[in-house]
């Protein structure tokens, strides 16, 4: 009969196949935090989201907006010195809380990234007028306005595909992607 | 069967037996090995006592023992202890074989029945074994009282100071113009501030003039023979191009030269030198060099300014001067080339070599000298401005498994001298940025109260990066130095004038070569690996070269010190034993049988094969062998013995624990 695993037995599974070390290796540097370009959106800095696992702070860590601000630009991870997989744990914390269906309220990135996996599942490709209009309205109407015109450009530049495209063998792309998350499941 | 043997299982406390039943294998040992000769079996609580020494001493005399196996801990902690207490009973001491039931067996098992039935195993192949060993004598050597030691730092100063005043001879060798190393190039030393030149220079003083030390500057080993009590070393005299016997170390030559070189070495790129030169003013020998690279003269066949000016009579000049080579005998050998700087340029995030006022610790230490470039001022690299913030950021390149994984051990240390430097001379506001701060020794402690006490600021947190890419006005014509305050946790960036990154300390680029020519190997972070890392840490696998100082791992000075003396320490005990004896544990090449293939020569570890072109046979110097067994497996003819190991003794062992299954019950011999 198995133990139940504590949260940051959890976090540290779904690590388990990235290629850092375990998070219980951290010594709080803070050089993941001081390289965060996000780092002032956050509710806690990356290093304490670590320091909050390892102390299986699981509702504070879930209700944080730490890992939905991160863009994955992957420089704690190049720069850790205890080298821990940063990004790939922040992404871990996606999937966990997505799992559980357990967010702060109010935030996009959850949204945002169940609409965008669906769209790549769906079409092969990503296609931002269909992606965009899930947070737009976000920013209110300036925010909108200059999305606009931007997409405007991006329109004209040849950047943006007024259709949505697809990629060829989307059906091997589709098959592929089954296999690793099974979307709609629920588990 | 002749053999009378006595089994003697130890408890090691609870070591050995919380986990192995150590009554049930000494009961077993003694009714099931009786066949093998075994005539007596004990347990003891605690074999390596006096008085589990006595039972065994006791037994050897009156039942005439010809044979002891003591089943216990690893050899490698009690094999002599048990060997001289057979000697003591008048058993020849190579007769006594231990086993390992604790290393190989009680520590790293938890199934006590299987543990149990192990130590059985593991107990039957040491007696099977031991019936086989042979009475050996170990070899004696005489030991040459002169000693050798490289590297004239501080640790290597204290250690031929040490044995010279004994009244033995030391050939010190240093490969710079000068001796002192790298605390030469300090200005203070933590905790006390002492001025390092003024503890410093009376020891180089005393080592330039002292009768038993025949100093080597400019020179380089470049062959190690022979083995302890016995070296043959070859040292390469570079030349200097100035007769030292003629030479009074006026300085008008240096003065004269009209070549101009930036010193990467001594003034770690932040001041010049001439093209001949002295490192400092202090310098022992007071003899100049001249280099060849940078003279004019030896470029373009002009110049000879130094030749020109020189007082002496005859003149002390001598563009004609070859390198030389030298032969010494010594007996033993001590290393002590200590440490290269960690390259700052490799964190391409902290700016080192791209932001001008981003400096190293030892460039940091060159402006603090009052003797160096700036004459003690500490300003920026425009060498006027004084800064009004500097940030000093710890463990660069230490504590990451991006560069160094250990730690330097003497950054913390350095970093609050800085603080505390800076603060005094210039009033700069003075933040270290740390992950831990580290102050272990004596009055450490203390000298980081008093920083705090004089105004430090600290920031727990590794410095993620170094820019002069402003964000707000304040920052603007500064350096913003961005990290996480972890005890607030928010990102700062702090603007500053100055940056000194504590660099951490490495081992010398070529310290991997230089130990293979002394047969002595680097651990993963490439310091000398010692004999024991608590109970021996200035003595190496190869008997007669010892470490001391850096080469060892990262350390400050008092422990430099301490182990340059304790390194000698052992040198004058070994000079003082006149010879040495050695283990008789030895590989021996059968010449019959010798291909000749030269596999084995290049495979040991120790030199110690040598290739004998006109019998076409490869030779064990009975004297170099450390007796490791790599020639002897490597060996494709079988033709390598290693005494002690021989093919019997280790097919029988072999055979002796096969003998047991997993019920602990006897079964047949393995055929064959």
């Amino acid at each position: 009969m198995a133990a139940e695993l504590s949260f940051s037995d959890e976090i540290a599974n779904m690590m388990y196949a990235s290629h850092g070390n375990p998070i219980r290796e951290c010594i709080q540097c803070g050089t993941c935090s001081g390289t965060c370009p996000a780092a002032e959106f956050m509710d806690h800095t990356p290093r304490q989201i670590i320091g909050m696992i390892r102390a299986d702070l699981k509702d504070e860590v879930l209700a944080s907006n730490t890992y939905w601000s991160c863009a994955s630009c992957y420089h704690c991870t190049v720069r850790c010195p205890a080298g821990i997989d940063i990004a790939d744990m922040m992404y871990a914390l996606k999937r966990y809380s997505m799992w559980k269906k357990s967010y702060q309220e109010g935030l996009i990135g959850p949204a945002f990234s169940e609409s965008f996996v669906k769209m790549i599942a769906g079409s092969g490709r990503s296609f931002e007028p269909q992606l965009a209009p899930a947070y737009l309205f976000k920013y209110g109407p300036r925010g909108l306005i200059q999305e606009a015109q931007m997409a405007t450009s991006l329109v004209f530049k040849g950047r943006m595909p007024l259709l949505p495209r697809k990629i060829k063998g989307l059906e091997n792309f589709q098959r592929m992607v089954r296999r690793i998350i099974p979307i709609g499941e629920s588990s | 069967m002749t053999e009378r043997i006595g089994v003697y299982v130890c408890h090691c406390g609870t070591n050995i037996a919380g986990v192995v039943d150590v009554a049930e294998v000494s009961r077993w040992a003694g009714k099931h090995l009786a066949a093998q000769g075994v005539v007596v079996s004990r347990d003891y609580k605690f074999m390596c006592s006096s008085l589990g020494q006595e039972l065994i001493q006791k037994d050897i005399k009156e039942l005439g023992l010809t044979r002891v196996v003591v089943a216990a801990c690893s050899p490698h902690l009690h094999e002599k202890t048990f060997r001289n207490a057979s000697k003591g009973a008048g058993l020849n001491p190579y007769l006594t074989e231990m086993v390992s039931i604790r290393e190989q067996d009680s520590w790293v098992h938890t199934d006590k029945a299987a543990a149990t039935d192990k130590a059985k195993a593991i107990l039957a192949g040491g007696v099977a074994r031991v019936a086989h060993n042979t009475e050996l004598e170990p070899l004696r050597v005489p030991i040459h009282p002169a000693t050798m030691i490289v590297g004239a730092g501080i640790a290597g100063i204290q250690a031929a100071l040490e044995i010279a005043d004994a009244g033995y001879h030391v050939y010190l060798v240093e490969r710079e113009p000068s001796i002192g190393g790298h605390m030469a190039q300090f200005d203070k030393t933590f905790p006390t501030l002492d001025c390092a030149a003024c503890i410093l220079t009376p020891k180089m003083f005393e080592v330039g003039s002292h009768p038993n030390i025949t100093l080597l500057t400019w020179s380089n080993v470049e062959k190690v023979d022979g083995y302890i009590g016995n070296f043959t070393v070859t040292i390469c005299k570079k030349a200097r191009y100035v007769n030292t016997d003629t030479c009074t170390g006026c300085g008008i030559c240096w003065e004269k030269c009209p070549w101009k070189v930036v010193d990467k070495v001594f003034e770690a790129g932040m001041g010049s030198r001439k093209a001949i030169y002295t490192p400092f003013p202090q310098a022992v020998p007071k003899y100049p060099v001249i280099d060849r690279e940078n003279c004019a003269y030896f470029k373009n066949g002009k110049c000879k300014a130094c030749q020109i000016f020189c007082p002496t009579e005859p003149n002390s000049i001598d563009f004609n001067q070859k390198d030389e080579m030298l032969e010494v005998q010594v007996g033993n050998i001590i290393l002590a080339t200590g440490y290269q700087l960690f390259d700052a340029t490799r964190i391409p995030q902290y700016g080192y070599g791209r932001l001008p006022n981003v400096f190293t610790s030892l460039e940091f230490e060159r402006m603090c000298n009052a003797s160096g470039p700036t004459e003690g001022k500490i300003v920026l690299r425009d060498k006027k401005t004084t800064p009004k913030t500097v940030v000093i950021v710890h463990c660069v390149g230490s504590r990451d498994e991006n560069y160094n994984k250990y730690c330097s051990s003497i950054c913390c240390m350095q970093s609050l001298k800085y603080a505390h430097l800076v603060m005094e001379r210039t009033g700069a506001e003075v933040y270290n940025c740390y992950i831990d701060i580290r102050t272990p020794f004596k009055d450490y402690e203390e000298f980081y109260k008093r920083v705090l006490e004089e105004g430090g600021n600290f920031i727990r947190g590794k410095v993620a990066e170094i820019t002069d890419v402003a964000r707000t006005p304040n920052e603007e014509g500064k350096l913003i130095v961005q990290v996480e305050d972890t005890l607030i946790g928010k990102q700062r960036r702090i603007p500053t004038d100055m940056v000194i990154l504590s660099a951490g300390i490495e081992p010398r680029h070529d310290a991997k070569e230089v130990g293979k020519q002394f047969g002595i190997s680097c651990g993963a972070s490439g310091w000398y690996i010692e004999r024991h890392p608590k109970l021996d840490p200035v003595a190496t696998m190869t008997e007669g070269v010892f470490i001391a100082g850096c080469v060892q791992g990262p350390k400050d000075i008092p422990a430099s010190v301490a182990q340059g003396a304790a390194a000698s320490a052992r040198v004058l005990g070994k000079i003082q034993q006149k010879e040495v004896a050695l283990e008789p544990v030895r590989a021996s090449i059968n010449e019959n049988q010798c291909s000749g293939c030269r596999i084995c020569n290049n495979l040991c570890p120790f030199n110690a094969i040598a290739f004998h072109e006109d019998r076409m046979v490869s030779e064990v110097n009975p004297a170099l062998c450390q007796g490791c067994g790599t020639c002897v497996a490597a060996c494709p003819a079988g033709a390598i013995s290693g005494t002690g190991f021989s093919n019997e003794q280790i097919l029988s062992q072999i055979e002796g624990l096969l003998l047991v299954n997993v019920d602990g019950n006897l079964t047949e011999a393995v055929p064959g």
